[in-house]
């Protein structure tokens, strides 16, 4: 694969649904997140910590509520980073959900095509000295 | 000025006698029941009055002041009797009859807290109804040492019961007998007791914001009486910082914890960890930011600072202290009292 381009990251069933798995792409460490109706692509790296964000577990969140209303839902879109809890929305640009901290993770466009997972990753800017 | 913390209490039980059911005082007499005014809450050489036992005790230190608007009384005379909830919720109709006829009657620039049975949250909701039409009363207090944190669901109707009249909710140092000073548990020095309510005061703090109070009640507000101020820069910061990572389990608090504490929370200025007049002070106080103070003497007390310190350290921002931020805090100031 090259750089700049649409790479090959595997077949789809390679991906088990509700879970997300590292790939490297170009020498950058990048998580499939199958959650289903949409396969997500995110640098695996936190913007609050730097941490491996992809290591981290997908799934729901809780809904702001009221107290005793337990009240969950996102199912299948949260990104929980392993490090201190941050959770990304996969479904609304990466963003953090519910809370003031402004980062968010990045994400990379997908396609499936004949049962095979494309990530579009831009070529890295190289610095020229 | 507004003076939001100044005590009072009975000099003796005798006192409270035309006020009190004869039954309760025949139980307080054989039981051999005292009355807690905080005089022993501080040690013999501390620098502190007697607790103002009569209205003229206020005078020259409190009233005297040409300056004085209005002068919010709290009265502790319950902080040691709350093991006996039928006791203490008769006590604190003898107590706030006593407030209002050899206090509130006596000066009109006084105002008073709503001595309450605090391990009666239902006895206390019904004192909170029986006074409420009473303006001069804008504050229900509470002590700070609790059976549980005041987030706690067994205090939600209490809580509610203050924010629906207008009143503010003040947490005041030390507190019932058995509670301990510290969250962690009972200790035996006097220190240790003393600076526990510095302490203390921080878990009610994160219990009230924690268990979503500022979200279910809007109209909550809360006082913290005589419990210091320095630790809440720390404590803030801390509470947001760790709330972006653990609000899953809180999803009732939408906001970073440290809006719902300015727009809700305020703490008198006294005891003040400030030197009379230094960059230290300062720079603290920029830390801090000085809306969320009110200003307090809290008479006979002397650990903290005095209007004209706060003015010096303060400057332009001195005024909100002295006044403007109680006046927004304890709305029911603004009532025409006939």
């Amino acid at each position: 694969v090259k750089a700049g381009a649409r790479h090959a990251v595997g077949r789809l069933a390679e991906f088990p649904q509700g879970r997300i798995r590292l790939v490297d792409v170009d020498g950058r460490s990048i998580g499939i997140a199958n959650a289903g109706d949409t396969v997500y692509a995110v640098l695996n790296v936190c913007p609050h910590e730097l941490a491996p964000v992809c290591e981290g577990a997908l799934g729901g969140t809780m809904l702001p509520s009221t107290q005793g209303d337990a009240d969950y839902g996102l199912e299948g879109r949260i990104l929980r980073c392993p490090w201190h809890g941050y959770e990304y929305d996969l479904a609304d640009g990466g963003r953090a959900a519910f809370t003031s901290f402004r980062g968010r993770v990045r994400l990379f466009d997908v396609t499936v095509e004949d049962g095979t997972v494309f990530v579009d990753v831009p070529r890295r800017r190289v610095r020229d000295t | 000025v507004i003076d939001c913390d100044v005590h009072c209490a009975p000099a003796s039980l005798d006192a409270l006698a035309p006020y009190l059911d004869p039954y309760w005082l025949e139980y307080a007499r054989n039981a051999g029941v005292q009355l807690h005014g905080l005089a022993n809450a501080y040690p013999p050489v501390a620098r502190t009055a007697p607790v103002p036992a009569a209205v003229e005790a206020l005078e020259p230190a409190v009233l005297g002041r040409a300056d004085v608007e209005h002068v919010i009384l709290t009265c502790p005379a319950l902080f040691e009797v709350h093991r006996n909830p039928y006791y203490a919720a008769a006590l604190a109709t003898a107590v706030n009859e006593w407030l209002r006829h050899e206090w509130l009657d006596r000066d009109e620039r006084l105002r008073a807290s709503i001595a309450v049975s605090v391990s009666a949250p239902d006895l206390a909701v019904e004192e909170i109804e029986r006074l409420a039409g009473d303006e001069r009363f804008v504050q229900v207090l509470l002590p700070v040492r609790a059976e549980a944190p005041y987030g706690n669901r067994r205090y939600h109707e209490l809580l509610r019961a203050a924010a629906r009249h207008g009143l503010v909710v003040g947490v005041h140092a030390w507190g019932g007998i058995g509670a301990a000073a510290l969250p962690g548990g009972k200790v035996h020095s006097y220190l240790e007791d003393y600076l526990g309510n510095h302490v203390t005061v921080q878990s009610q703090l994160l219990s009230l914001v924690s268990e979503g109070l500022f979200v279910e009640i809007p109209d909550l507000r809360v006082c913290l009486l005589e419990c210091g101020f320095a630790w809440l820069p720390a404590l803030l910061w801390r509470f947001d910082k760790d709330w972006k990572g653990l609000w899953p389990e809180i999803p009732w608090v939408t906001e970073p914890p440290s809006s719902y504490v300015r727009r809700h929370v305020r703490a008198t200025t006294s005891p003040a960890p400030l030197a009379a007049d230094s960059d230290e002070s300062r720079a603290f106080l920029e830390l801090l930011d000085a809306e969320l103070l009110v200003y307090a003497s809290d008479y006979p007390n002397v650990h903290g600072v005095d209007p004209e310190t706060i003015e010096t350290l303060l400057g332009d921002a001195a005024p909100a202290v002295l006044a403007d931020n109680a006046r927004s805090l304890y709305r029911r100031l603004a009532s025409v009292v006939p």
